[in-house]
Parts: structure tokens; C-alpha cells; sequence
């Protein structure tokens, strides 16, 4: 993980115009952004065009940023997943659930070897505050929650991937939620 | 709906955040988040809560084509351009320049002077969209130029104005028919570029006018904007 406060002081300075700085901004925070982006749009195409447009919309807006509102890490993961869940969403139909590009033919894709999306929840249980909050979500809950944070789906999707009614998808990850949130406040 | 209900609203933003909300339910919150801060810090409360979550996800480098297009779409390659010499006159400038003579300011700047060199440079000026924005006082403060085909929109700033604390300088394109709709974000420094969503000629087809407020960040499609700060028509330049 980088430095926030290394962050700050190069958002701090790409609000200045720094391109050296967007540059080192960029290198520091590309790879975890784009792993996000690729999780959700499950295609390497389009989770490019969204770090592309990402990082413009960090070059215009920089000097909105505040550090006392979010840390660095968490507005940029924020702008890069509202951009990735909205291409998903504009998107009249889900894309194939590959990473083969079309557009892309001869450019080596390597194998999807992503973790599904519980196996990421599984991994985030071993974050240190997330762990106790996650640890007793479980069964449908847990894949619904897993789903929708990591692949974008929404409700009505998770529902059709779970063959579940989507009330109950609806009130398993409102609970989900409310449960998280609890843990988290009452752990802090 | 009952914005009111904290509850209700920390509800939806949560799931606003975890990415579960349909399109219009998406589009929905984000228009209440820009005119409601308890909307706004909800949201951002669950995007602080959540982090932990995109922590696990492993990364991967983009490949190098993705730095090359962020480097051009927010003027990189034209930055490094105009270090070399003469190239300072950019057609861009050039032409924003030109817009500066032809509507009688260029005598307030004298460094927008060498005209006749870029002039004879290019022999004509491009096919551009240019805007001249003043302020209340009918003072020309913002200089936003395009090339007709162009993706980046070349801003100048002719005299500092103060951005409010905790805002930024936004700007609009007003259609002769139609709601405003953002340009960007004006950029810090005295000359800059943003990028543009679509080439001028689609943005600002048919744009009869720029202008300008200050906003807490950058409205939603569709959002009302506050009030005007400047305001200036956009033109054709063929």
C-alpha cells in the first residue's frame, strides 16, 4: 500500500499542475486501481478506457480534493469503481464473461486467473479490521455481497446468478450491509 | 422518497457505494448527493468503511498505452510540443490569439502581440470554437479555445480570478436549446488544457454561449448549475 501522505503531496502538487507529479501519482496508484476496474468490468478494454478516464478526470479535479474528507487511496478507488460500475450499467448487455478482446487480437491475454469474487471476500477477511465483520456473513449473504462488490452486478443480476427471488437478494445485502457497518463502527 | 430519513439515506448510499443499485437508481443518487452534503458525506462514509474491501483485489499494471492516452487527452505531448522552439505557437494559441485581435482586446494584452508571426506561420488560422468570457464587470477574465476536431480545450486565464475555498471553477456550455451541460473544470494555472469529453465540433455544434460558477465538485450530468460567475459567447472561427 502507498504512503497516503506521499499521496497527498502529490495530489497536492498535481492540483498545481505537477505533471511529474501526476506521472509518479499515477505509477504508485495504476496497478491497484486497475485490478479494481478489471474485477468489475471483466474485461481488460474496458477497464483500461476507465483508468484512462479516471486519470483525466484526476487531472481536472485534483484541486477538489480534500484530505480531511477521504484519504488519497479511497477517493481514487472511488472515482475509478463509480466510472467502472457506470460503463458496466451503460452497458446494454453484460460483455461475455471472458477477458478475450476482440479489438485486441494478437495482444497476449493472459489467463483468467482472478479469484472469484468469494475468494476476494475471502481475502479481505484477512484484512485486519474487516476480518471479525466478515467472518460471520455467511452463505447467501456472503455471495450476494461478494457479487455486487466485486463484479458490479446489481440486484437484479445478483438474483439471476443466484437463481434466488430478488426481494430476498434485495433484504441479504441490505443486512449484509447494515451488519458490516455495525462491525466496523463498533470495531474502530 | 424521504431524504430526510438518515436512515434511508445512509441505506442508499451504501449500496450506491457497493455498486448494487440499478442505472437510474445510480443516476438518481448521484443527483442527490450533489444537492444534498448529508447525501454526499453518506456516500463517502461507506467509501472510507468499504476500502478495505478493493484491498484485496490483486493488481496489475495497465499496459503502457493507457499512460500515452491519459498524457495526450490532458495535454502532455502538446506540454512537450511547445518547449521546442517556435512551437510555443501553437495553432491553438495561435488562433486563440487571433480571437483576441478580432474582437479588439488585444491592446489590453500586449503579449498576444506576435499575431502576424503566427499569421505567417500558418497562413490562415484553424477552423476553431472559441469563447470569450468576462465578469460582471464586462472585464475579460477566460480565453477557452478548441480546434474544430480538436479533443482538448485550450484554457487561458487574461486576469486572475479567486476560486472560494473549498470550490472549483467549472465550466458550462449553454445550447441555444437545452440545458447547460459541464465542460470541465477550469484549470488552476494561468494556461491549461482540459480534456474534452467528444470532439468540439459534436460539444459545441450548437453552443451559443460559456460560462462559469463555482461548484463544490464537478455537478452531475443534468445538474443545475450555481450562479454565473462569467459568461461569454462561444463562436465560430470559419
Amino acid at each position: 500500500m502507498v504512503d497516503p501522505v506521499e499521496l497527498q503531496r502529490l495530489l497536492s502538487r498535481v492540483a498545481l499542475g505537477d505533471r511529474k507529479a501526476f506521472r509518479a501519482l499515477y505509477d504508485a496508484t495504476s496497478p491497484s486501481l486497475f485490478g479494481v476496474a478489471v474485477r468489475i468490468l471483466n474485461r481488460r478494454d474496458r477497464a483500461e478506457d476507465v483508468i484512462q478516464d479516471a486519470f483525466v478526470n484526476v487531472w481536472q479535479r485534483a484541486s477538489s480534493y480534500s484530505d480531511a474528507v477521504s484519504r488519497p487511496m479511497t477517493w481514487l478507488t472511488a472515482i475509478v469503481r463509480n466510472r467502472a460500475l457506470d460503463m458496466l450499467r451503460s452497458e446494454s448487455a453484460r460483455p461475455a464473461e471472458s477477458l478475450h478482446d476482440d479489438e485486441n487480437e494478437g495482444i497476449h491475454e493472459p489467463a483468467d486467473e482472478r479469484p472469484d469474487p468469494l475468494g476476494l471476500l475471502e481475502r479481505a477477511v484477512d484484512e485486519v479490521r474487516v476480518r471479525d465483520c466478515l467472518g460471520d456473513i455467511q452463505g447467501p449473504q456472503r455471495q450476494c455481497l461478494a457479487l455486487a462488490y466485486y463484479h458490479g452486478l446489481s440486484h437484479s443480476e445478483v438474483a439471476a446468478r443466484l437463481a434466488a427471488p430478488i426481494g430476498s437478494v434485495k433484504v441479504w445485502i441490505r443486512r449484509g450491509l447494515d451488519r458490516l457497518k455495525r462491525c466496523l463502527e463498533g470495531s474502530q | 422518497m424521504n431524504y430526510d430519513d438518515p436512515e434511508l439515506l445512509d441505506r442508499l448510499a451504501a449500496e450506491y457505494v457497493f455498486g448494487s443499485l440499478s442505472s437510474r437508481a445510480r443516476r438518481r443518487f448521484e443527483r442527490l448527493r450533489q444537492r444534498l452534503p448529508a447525501a454526499d458525506k453518506a456516500a463517502r462514509d461507506w467509501e472510507s468503511r468499504l476500502m478495505p474491501l478493493s484491498g484485496s483485489v490483486p493488481s496489475e499494471r495497465p499496459p503502457a498505452r493507457v499512460w500515452n492516452a491519459i498524457d495526450e487527452r490532458t495535454g502532455g505531448g502538446e506540454r512537450r510540443a511547445s518547449t521546442r522552439p517556435w512551437r510555443w505557437l501553437h495553432p491553438v494559441w495561435g488562433f486563440a490569439f487571433g480571437v483576441l485581435a478580432a474582437l479588439g482586446v488585444v491592446r489590453l494584452f500586449p503579449d498576444a502581440m506576435p499575431i502576424d508571426a503566427i499569421v505567417q506561420e500558418r497562413g490562415t488560422l484553424p477552423q476553431s470554437y472559441v469563447g470569450l468570457l468576462t465578469d460582471a464587470q464586462n472585464n475579460a477574465v477566460l480565453l477557452a479555445s478548441s480546434t474544430r476536431y480538436g479533443r482538448i480545450l485550450s484554457v487561458k486565464r487574461l486576469r486572475p480570478f479567486e476560486v472560494p475555498s473549498g470550490r472549483v471553477a467549472v465550466l458550462w456550455a449553454l445550447p441555444r436549446e437545452g440545458a447547460p451541460f459541464v465542460v470541465g473544470v477550469v484549470p488552476p494555472a494561468e494556461k491549461g488544457t482540459l480534456a474534452l469529453a467528444d470532439t468540439s465540433e459534436k460539444l459545441f455544434f450548437n453552443v451559443s454561449q460559456l460560462a462559469v460558477s463555482f461548484e463544490t465538485g464537478v455537478p452531475a450530468p443534468g445538474a443545475t448549475p450555481s450562479p454565473f460567475v462569467l459568461t461569454g459567447h462561444c463562436v465560430k472561427l470559419w
